[in-house]
């Protein structure tokens, strides 16, 4: 499979600050990739720069095998940037007609309409909608030219829980596709629910990149608990293979390690005398805090910025 | 070139729909040509020229350089402050598409206002010229807008349009008061007068009020355009890509 996006080694520098620092990515044609991190960790630097629309300082950047600026890859690519906007004096299907006619191959007028779920609305001016119309124009906008490239900055932030969801099942209809979708996200699960690979991003460097399932386990974050007989101690279950910690609490404990099915299948080779087995897969948002507080160096001033679900 | 005609349509569309453009392009050119040739006698002469017509040109020039700095300048301005600008950066439209479309359209709407005022002109105050003036002045107006919308591109570097607007309309009514479209040179101090002759306005009024009048055409007139345009232009050219580069 090809690569959809090639960055290498890029880097921005603000005045006083750098942004991004010798980042380097590929994602494939065809993926579903989150972008995670908390404010200001480079995210929307980084798409930024994968758009063209901010030059980086030192690096290269390919989009669909080319210059991110070419005109050719601007037709197969589509965007929500994180600001909304909606230009004036025009209404929704006119907005909606004038972005198809800047692509080659844009998707009917009357399926953009159905998929933003703005037919009702086609004639209403594009100010005059609410904040989230507003969003599901920018996401009609975005698909205009039916890009193989699509990028979602935020892209649901001022929706409500149920324009969200209505949002995601879209995009998850998209994502069968083929075609390669880049997502920032405030809302952890909306990521956990959708992306078949997480890219964490702190302080302009990638901290954690594969699958969900690797991120949360590479985090050791995972745990089984159960009650343990008169006769076990926590130093047995520490000496069974892969098993990194035991916290013991009277006679329930938790084995910390990073499968739980290994811990699981030593303590019944082993003949341990447990009951009341659990097992605990942490979620995205565990796996996510524990990334970003062990990569901050200044320890509590970031926490505060940490993301939270809703 | 399918999009720089839609380009062009929604242009057009958007400044039609646009009632602040209507009123301070057309209405308020209108309502201020029937005021002032009926306060003042309709027929005197100015430089030898009937008063409702030489007031006339100077009434659509003002129509004409209102329109040309509103729709590119504070238009540019807004659409960059909402993020538009930013998103059509991603699409395969050009930069030079955008602004070209914005020329375009802004051309299509001045001839309209050149037709609008002539006809009110010839049917409402009884100017009578012949084709050939008509013709003349008009394509005169119509090309020395061109200044005004490069003024109207510097307007547009402006960052914020709350400022966009305001810097807009000093120079929509500072240029055509110093420049003699409200009020004849002639009757300004000679102070007024020396600033009015190096005022970009002047100069584009000069060239109908001077085929009225029988004249030839002034080349200082057109240096002076000239000038102004090629400053107009570098200046928001050279902003632009300094603002780019950030």
């Amino acid at each position: 499979m090809k690569n959809a996006i090639e960055i290498k080694n890029v880097s921005k520098q603000y005045q006083h600050k750098k942004a991004v620092d010798n980042l380097s990515l590929t994602i494939k044609e065809g993926s579903i990739v989150a972008l995670l991190g908390p404010n200001g960790a480079g995210k929307s630097t980084t798409i930024n720069m994968i758009l063209g629309l901010t030059e980086p300082t030192s690096g290269q950047i390919k989009l669909l095998g080319k210059a991110p600026k070419e005109k050719s890859v601007r037709n197969k690519i589509g965007a929500m940037l994180q600001e909304v906007s909606v230009i004036d004096g025009l209404k929704v299907r006119e907005t909606i007609d004038l972005f198809r006619s800047y692509y080659s191959n844009p998707l009917s007028t009357n399926e953009l309409l159905k998929i933003s779920n703005l037919e009702s609305d086609q004639n209403k001016f594009a100010s005059d909608l609410s904040g989230g119309q507003k969003r599901r124009l920018g996401f009609a906008l975005a698909l205009a030219g039916n890009p193989d490239v699509l990028f979602l900055d935020e892209p649901t932030v001022g929706m409500d829980i149920t324009s969200r969801q209505i949002f995601w099942e879209t995009i998850r209809s998209f994502a069968g596709s083929g075609k390669t979708i880049i997502l920032t996200t405030h809302y952890l699960e909306e990521a956990d629910n959708l992306a078949d690979r997480v890219v964490v991003i702190n302080q302009g460097n990638i901290i954690a990149d594969g699958t969900l399932d690797e991120i949360k386990a590479s985090t050791g974050m995972q745990h089984v608990s159960f009650t343990i007989g008169e006769n076990v101690t926590s130093d047995h279950l520490l000496r069974l293979p892969g098993v990194t910690d035991v916290q013991q609490t009277g006679r329930r404990v938790k084995v910390y390690g990073e499968n739980t099915d290994q811990i699981l299948f030593s303590v019944i080779r082993n003949n341990i005398d447990v009951s009341d087995i659990e097992t605990h897969k942490s979620g995205l948002e565990d796996a996510f805090q524990s990334l970003i507080e062990s990569s901050d160096s200044k320890g509590e001033d970031n926490y505060a910025s940490i993301y939270r679900t809703v | 070139m399918q999009a720089f005609i839609a380009q062009c349509k929604a242009e057009l569309l958007r400044s039609i729909r646009n009632k602040r453009f209507i009123i301070f392009t057309i209405l308020f050119p209108v309502a201020f040509y029937f005021i002032f040739t009926s306060v003042n006698d309709a027929n005197m002469k100015i430089n030898g020229v009937a008063w409702k017509a030489y007031y006339l040109m100077s009434m659509t020039a003002f129509g004409l350089l209102n329109s040309s700095i509103s729709s590119l300048g504070v238009k540019m301005a807004q659409e960059r402050s909402q993020g538009w600008v930013r998103l059509l950066k991603i699409t395969p439209l050009s930069s030079v598409a955008y602004v070209g479309s914005k020329i375009i359209a802004t051309s299509i709407i001045n001839l309209g206002i050149i037709i609008i005022m002539f006809l009110v002109g010839n049917f409402g105050k009884g100017v009578d010229l012949s084709i050939t003036k008509w013709v003349s002045c008009g394509a005169w107006l119509l090309l020395g807008s061109i200044v005004f919308l490069a003024l109207g591109s510097l307007v547009g570097t402006t960052k914020k349009p709350e400022t966009a607007q305001p810097i807009a309309s000093i120079f929509q009514l500072g240029l055509a008061m110093l420049g003699g479209l409200w009020m004849p040179v002639v009757t300004m101090p000679k102070l007024m007068q020396d600033i009015a002759h190096w005022m970009p306005t002047y100069n584009f009024a000069q060239g109908p009020w001077r085929i009225l009048a029988g004249q030839s055409v002034d080349l200082n007139n057109i240096w002076i355009l000239g000038g102004y345009l090629v400053l107009f232009f570098l200046l928001s050219s050279f902003i632009f890509k300094k603002q780019n580069a950030e």
